[in-house]
């Protein structure tokens, strides 16, 4: 199954033995990565254009996440087996990782726009 | 106090926006440089003949599925026999392995260039950032912080009556150090991204002890119950092609 980015990376719907080729497995871990990275930068900046403050804006950086997430799911059929091992990848990974991005670009652009 | 400071423009100009390029360039030229730099050293062929017999056993342990119960035994066999068995390692030879390995001039090189080209450029810069962007307010953290922040974010700024959220150049400096990472995974490409804690683990877990590896492998191995899964592809076939041509 090959669609863009992502490769499949197990062999068939299973159920008791499942079998990933790691290659793929990490190429698609890697692209969700990025996709991630490239997110919170740019919700870094909305966050700090629209002057958003305190937990407003931690709240718009779980959204934004939470709408990766979803797009990721939608991308990958709803299916996990197919492109991942496990669900966790899709949800949990690397939301930590951006929170510093997302902090110094939300800092960077709110002191551009609102404080100088 | 809530009100608003309005800080001048000219710190934006020549604070924020230098000090960040400033390190984005020094973590450009720090990837370029350590890549110029890596020496490569004759590998060992004791090394690779032992790390290459644990990846044929990592493989035997992963794929065990795969094979008949009598393959799969010999295999296991071959690997932990007591007396001739790849991995299993005579107790006097495990202590050497490891002290060679640290008085062996070529990685002790490489350690400490690895990790010089990765405290110089960060105490370089907080250097410079002390010396010259201090005692200024130098942007405002769009989130509020404790008290507690006080005395390590606004470094410089010795009024008591300044909100928390007004922070000093040096958190900036470090702000932009931990921000930083995920830019330059973006930009420089996979593996090279800033990430000096993941580094700092590889050099505390870098004993490669091969004995100690041999040994756990060899552990795994004896631990692995047979299972073996070609009966089953037979009817998972069936079951495929039955979905097909319905």
């Amino acid at each position: 199954m090959v669609w863009e980015g992502d490769r499949g990376a197990s062999g068939g719907a299973e159920d008791d033995l499942p079998i990933f080729n790691a290659e793929n497995l990490q190429s698609n871990v890697k692209s969700i990565y990025y996709s991630r990275t490239f997110l919170s930068i740019i919700g870094g900046v909305i966050a700090g254009i629209w002057g958003f403050t305190g937990f407003t804006g931690f709240i718009f950086y779980f959204l934004v996440m939470a709408a990766a997430s979803f797009g990721l799911a939608t991308q990958a059929k709803f299916s996990v087996c197919t492109y991942f091992d496990s669900w966790n990848r899709i949800f949990l990974d690397g939301i930590f990782g951006g929170l510093m991005s997302f902090v110094l670009f939300w800092t960077f652009a709110y002191d551009i726009v609102h404080i100088f | 106090m809530a009100e608003d400071l309005v800080l001048d423009t000219a710190i934006r100009d020549w604070v924020l926006v230098p000090l960040s390029v400033v390190m984005v360039l020094i973590g450009v030229l720090r990837y370029f440089v350590s890549k110029l730099m890596r020496s490569h050293q004759a590998p060992d062929l004791k090394v690779v003949k032992e790390g290459q017999v644990i990846l044929r056993a990592r493989n035997l342990r992963a794929a065990s599925g795969f094979i008949p119960a009598k393959s799969f035994r010999s295999r296991k066999t071959y690997f932990t026999n007591e007396e001739n068995g790849l991995l299993h390692v005579p107790k006097g030879q495990s202590q050497n392995a490891q002290a060679q390995m640290f008085s062996d001039p070529n990685l002790a090189m490489d350690m400490m260039k690895k990790n010089l080209s990765m405290i110089i450029p960060q105490t370089l810069t907080f250097a410079w950032v002390n010396f010259f962007f201090s005692g200024f307010v130098a942007a405002k953290i769009p989130f509020p912080l404790t008290q507690r922040f006080r005395g390590m974010l606004q470094n410089g700024i010795d009024l008591s009556t300044v909100d928390v959220s007004y922070v000093s150049s040096r958190s900036w400096y470090f702000l932009n150090l931990f921000g930083l990472r995920g830019l330059f995974s973006l930009i420089l490409g996979e593996e090279n991204a800033m990430d000096d804690t993941q580094r700092m683990m590889q050099m505390s877990g870098f004993g490669f002890d091969p004995s100690r590896s041999l040994s756990a492998e060899k552990d795994g191995i004896d631990i692995i119950q047979h299972d073996w899964a070609l009966p089953k592809m037979e009817k998972r076939a069936e079951d495929a092609l039955k979905k097909l041509l319905k």
